[in-house]
């Protein structure tokens, strides 16, 4: 999974969002290292409701505007965990190595 | 006009880059995004945002393809095989006009012989007209095979009348050949004429066998859609109308 899908993910775990909210919380989550584009983001959206991982949550019109929210699907948060786990793991597996290799240099 | 006026304009434009469908779900909230992220003040798109527009357009565009391509024609096997028929029945159309042009020599001696008391001139001619026609009439007919594969394929209903269409003068052509008694002086040409002509039939029921209609049904518009769209798809009009 690339970055920043997994990390739209993040920001719906939390809650229904629309795309700027999406991109404001990118932002936050990343420390401001990812900065969605909206090609990027309605990109990702449309192939995550593809996959049923998202899906709408609800459409507001505000200042004669769309706003549409999205929210994580149950597939989405159980894909969302898996992809985090893994991502757990293997940040376990390099700290422990640098650990050890660096225990080592210093023997 | 104001700036913003200015720039959702031009952001429009960007837009206009995606396909219909990803527009028809995504356009209005991804203008409101791209009006929120810029500056004020703004009155054209930055460069990374329309690269970043373009970019995804150009990727969404291959996406769809590839899914349609995966989807359309092998899930309804009756299309999927008669368009592939159309094209081989392409590929026979230049193959007949190959073995009508490679065997224009021996077919004129044949037709000299078999008729005796008419002019070797008047038969040369004869026979070099119907070479002439098919020069002409092959390539014709194979880019329209091609042309029919290809919209059959989209789903578009006229290209289903476009393959009886043009199985008729095809089968008229070899009847007309058993007619003008051909497999006496022209047997190769008739034997690839035979070919063509089978090829097409079978194109042609497997196009309007009922197993199609749900190919057609959908249409082109029918696919490539978010799947959201049909829930959706009114929600875009709505935001204008407020």
């Amino acid at each position: 999974m690339q970055e920043a899908t997994f990390l739209i993910l993040t920001a719906l775990a939390s809650g229904s969002q629309h795309g700027y909210g999406i991109i404001t919380d990118v932002l936050g989550i990343s420390d401001g290292r990812v900065r969605l584009r909206a090609g990027t983001l309605y990109a990702a959206v449309d192939r995550l409701c593809a996959d049923r991982l998202v899906e709408v949550d609800r459409e507001e019109i505000v200042d004669s505007r769309l706003r549409r929210y999205y929210r994580l699907t149950a597939a989405g948060s159980e894909r969302l965990a898996e992809e985090a786990a893994r991502a757990q793991s293997n940040a376990c597996v390099a700290l422990m190595r640098l650990d050890s290799s660096s225990g080592t240099q210093r023997a | 006009m104001t700036d913003q006026s200015q720039l959702e304009r031009r952001y429009r434009r960007l837009l206009a880059c995606y396909p219909r469908a990803f527009r028809r779900e995504h356009e209005e909230e991804m203008l409101v995004v791209l009006l929120a992220c810029a500056r004020d003040g703004r009155r054209h798109p930055g460069v990374a945002d329309s690269a970043d527009l373009l970019r995804n357009a150009l990727r969404i565009r291959i996406r769809i393809r590839i899914r349609l391509r995966l989807t359309a024609s092998r899930s309804v096997p009756s299309v999927f095989w008669g368009v592939r028929l159309m094209v081989l029945a392409a590929v026979f159309e230049l193959v007949s006009m190959g073995t009508v042009i490679a065997t224009e020599r021996a077919v004129r001696a044949a037709v000299v012989r078999h008729f005796p008391r008419l002019s070797v001139t008047h038969l040369t001619a004869a026979v070099h007209g119907q070479v002439v026609s098919v020069e002409i009439g092959a390539p014709i007919a194979a880019a329209m095979w091609l042309v029919l594969a290809w919209a059959n394929d989209r789903g578009y209903r006229w290209a289903r009348v476009g393959a009886v269409a043009l199985f008729v003068p095809t089968s008229m052509s070899l009847l007309a050949a058993v007619g003008q008694h051909a497999a006496a002086y022209a047997l190769a040409d008739l034997l690839t004429g035979g070919g063509l002509c089978g090829i097409a039939l079978a194109a042609m029921l497997l196009i309007i066998a009922t197993d199609s209609n749900r190919h057609f049904d959908q249409g082109r518009h029918g696919r490539g859609r978010c799947p959201t769209t049909d829930q959706r798809g009114s929600a875009a009009s709505l935001a204008r109308r407020a």
